[in-house]
């Protein structure tokens, strides 16, 4: 945020305690002392208000970053995301732009309860007008979030928020990441493992497990969620005939049902079995660590799916 | 809605029991728990009780009468309802026939028909995933004869590969014939079926043989490793062109190679003139099942054809057996015969021979034993060959040359190319 915003003044960010506080988990540390109060905006608890004065800002020329403290919290501004922020370009007759990244922490934290525990994929990749975007790791955020800047459409950034202190390698220098393009995290040519976000380091801890039993695993890493890289897909699926979708949604209507939806005419043929899911239980979030866990998908679930789609039997190797 | 009782199953065992007595009549009360009749059952006399309360509306089954488990006792009418309209009501509309006893025990499968995709369910369709499907299309491999192994029956990738590796059903192993849903006959029942005009000819056919031609037998295993190691390499260099050799393919090249060596088993003999006419050219007799019998079409000629034209030709010839759809030149002139067991999983057996042939070959399947080389125990792919022939014009020590070149030849296929 800090390279966009010395790169272009017109980028701002507000959101709750981003400015004073240096921000809920720590993200935007260090932006008020080095932008000041006009480019950081600490706003009060009114998700509806702010995202719909970010709205009219960047219907002005601005190029507002709404910070949801959780995406949980967005449900009390969905009216702006989906019937503003998605429809404006369309309903203006492309008259306005929308150049809005709105981003925060998505899905299963730790024991934040129903209410904050939420996994706003689905709600906003089913909606046109929006770019939907997960990273699952700290080079890929850096570089779709710059990308997702620049870009002149709603962006929903999701950031995992159990995942905001991880760690990793990010180049000195600068480098953006295409939007709309998935990444092969692991290549493999037995079994297709789709997933994003924290997921995906559970997929590649399934896939390494894998292949100690002979299977290997091809873990596709989404990236951005709408539009969906079908073609990655389809080219994986096609190499190994089996499929399993890892989500952290819930099964029904979730982003994994929709993902499945989308690309199963064009890979039917190429099935050997029918396209396996590991999913969230169909629950609310439990408050108990334990019971949180539980619901979750696993390494050990990953591994039953993939047997499945295997046709191996559960005991056998 | 009245509440039906019916014949409960007492016993384990139990398929029908007797009312022997009613203890309640027809308008009286009753409450659960209540002692609504005696019932006898193969074992014991035994009190029956009500689960509801109401009125004993309607006795379906009189003291003494005999009713299958689960058939209608009576009906009781629920508190509120009309005992006299429900009695009424199960008089005109007498409940389905009560349901046949269920056997125990579970139907004789005949062990060499192996039942092919025969999903749990009743469904006739096949489950095929759409790679199998496609794989299978592409091969050439008949769905009807794959066994699946997927899911409620469902046949997938491996199923169709493994078919293909085990000798598809377009080689000359007769295949697994396909048993149409066989009616189970229940305890009591019998079922006669007259012979149909096949049948009896292979009846007749095959006793005049064991009647007249002293049978013998001779045995010998054969070591597969290097034939299937070729098949193997041969396959992936013929995949282009959709052909896919079987090891039956290789057994009858072999045979009718070391036929050539051996003209006295390659004979018809006519015991009348008391002739034995010797050929040269080698036309096998390939034992097909079909649907309530087996037939046996004539490839002619296999020492000139190489085994892409066996594959092609006894592919076809095989198809149109199961369709009989043969010409009356592909149904005779046989000079030998070879059946194979092997896709039914038969280690070893003999056959009965085609008069006026001299011999028949029955090859079983190619498994991996235990075989012993250089002092050890090793496992290896090995298949057994059994020879019948007639004892009146071949001898043993002749038949068993020819096994052993046979063995030899299989072993070394090179041996082919000579």
């Amino acid at each position: 945020m800090i390279e966009e915003m010395q790169r272009d003044d017109t980028v701002f960010l507000l959101g709750e305690e981003v400015g004073e506080y240096n921000g809920a988990y720590k993200v935007s540390e260090g932006m008020l002392a080095r932008f000041g109060p006009r480019r950081v905006l600490d706003t009060p608890i009114s998700e509806a208000g702010f995202a719909g004065l970010a709205i009219g800002a960047a219907m002005c020329g601005l190029r507002p970053i709404v910070e949801f403290m959780s995406w949980s919290f967005s449900f009390v501004a969905i009216d702006q995301l989906i019937n503003n922020a998605a429809n404006i370009r369309y309903m203006s007759g492309g008259q306005f732009k929308l150049p809005i990244v709105f981003r925060g922490g998505n899905g299963i934290a730790h024991q934040l309860g129903a209410t904050h525990s939420h996994r706003l994929d689905a709600v906003y990749s089913r909606v046109p007008g929006l770019i939907v975007v997960a990273p699952s790791n700290p080079y890929d955020a850096m570089g779709l979030l710059k990308t997702s800047i620049r870009a002149d459409d709603p962006v929903v950034f999701l950031e995992s928020e159990i995942m905001l202190n991880d760690t990793g390698e990010v180049p000195e220098t600068e480098y953006t990441l295409p939007l709309g393009k998935a990444d092969i995290k692991r290549p493999g040519s037995d079994v297709t493992l789709i997933c994003w976000s924290k997921m995906v380091k559970l997929c590649l801890k399934a896939a390494a497990e894998l292949e100690t039993l002979g299977i290997a695993a091809e873990v596709i890493d989404l990236r951005t969620l709408r539009p969906l890289d079908e073609k990655t897909i389809v080219d994986s699926i096609r190499k190994t005939n089996r499929c399993v979708i890892v989500d952290e949604d819930w099964p029904y209507c979730g982003m994994g049902a929709g993902i499945m939806a989308r690309i199963y005419k064009d890979v039917f043929d190429l099935l050997d079995a029918p396209i396996a899911r590991v999913c969230c239980e169909d629950v609310p979030s439990p408050y108990s660590h334990h019971l949180e866990q539980a619901m979750q998908p696993s390494v050990e679930k990953v591994i039953v799916a993939v047997k499945e789609v295997c046709y191996i039997s559960p005991g056998n190797q | 809605m009245p509440s039906n009782i019916t014949m409960p199953q007492l016993s384990d065992t139990m398929t029908e029991g007797t009312v022997v007595k009613w203890h309640k009549r027809e308008g009286d009360p009753v409450a659960p728990a209540d002692e609504l009749a005696d019932v006898e059952t193969d074992k014991a006399t035994m009190p029956m009780e009500a689960f509801d309360a109401g009125t004993l509306a309607y006795i379906a089954a009189a003291e003494g009468r005999k009713v299958n488990v689960g058939g209608l006792l009576g009906v009781i009418a629920l508190p509120g309802e009309d005992a006299q309209q429900v009695k009424r009501d199960a008089q005109s509309n007498p409940p389905p026939a009560a349901p046949a006893p269920v056997p125990t025990i579970t139907p004789q499968i005949e062990p060499t028909v192996p039942t092919p995709a025969a999903p749990p369910d009743s469904s006739p369709r096949l489950r095929v995933s759409p790679l199998a499907r496609r794989v299978a299309a592409d091969q050439g491999v008949d769905l009807a004869h794959v066994q699946g192994t997927g899911p409620a029956g469902r046949i997938v990738q491996r199923d169709v590969l493994a078919r293909l590796d085990q000798g598809a059903p377009t080689s000359a192993s007769p295949p697994p014939a396909p048993s149409p849903h066989a009616p189970i006959l229940l305890t009591g029942q019998k079922k006669t079926i007259p012979l149909t005009k096949m049948r009896s000819a292979i009846a007749a056919a095959l006793l005049r043989s064991k009647q007249t031609i002293p049978h013998y037998y001779e045995a010998i295993d054969i070591d597969m490793e290097a034939v299937a190691a070729l098949r193997q390499r041969l396959n992936q260099r013929l995949e282009k062109d959709n052909i896919r050799l079987s090891l039956a393919d290789f057994i009858l090249k072999a045979v009718a190679a070391c036929l050539v060596q051996y003209p006295a088993l390659n004979a018809r003999f006519n015991p009348e003139t008391s002739e034995i006419t010797q050929f040269g050219d080698v036309n096998l007799g390939l034992a097909v099942a079909i649907p309530d019998g087996l037939i046996v079409p004539v490839l002619r000629g296999v020492n000139q054809m190489s085994l892409r034209d066996i594959r092609i030709r006894s592919a076809d010839l095989i198809d149109r057996a199961r369709l009989q759809r043969l010409r009356r030149e592909e149904l005779s002139d046989a000079t030998f015969t070879v059946t194979n067991l092997g896709t039914h999983g038969i280690r070893q057996f003999a056959a009965i021979i085609n008069p006026p042939q001299v011999a028949i070959l029955a090859v079983g399947a190619a498994q991996q034993r235990p075989a012993v080389i250089n002092n050890q125990i090793v496992p290896r792919t090995l298949l057994t060959a059994t020879l019948s022939a007639d004892h009146r014009v071949v001898d043993g020590a002749l038949a068993a040359e020819f096994l052993t070149t046979l063995k030899a030849t299989l072993q070394e296929p090179g041996m082919m190319l000579i």
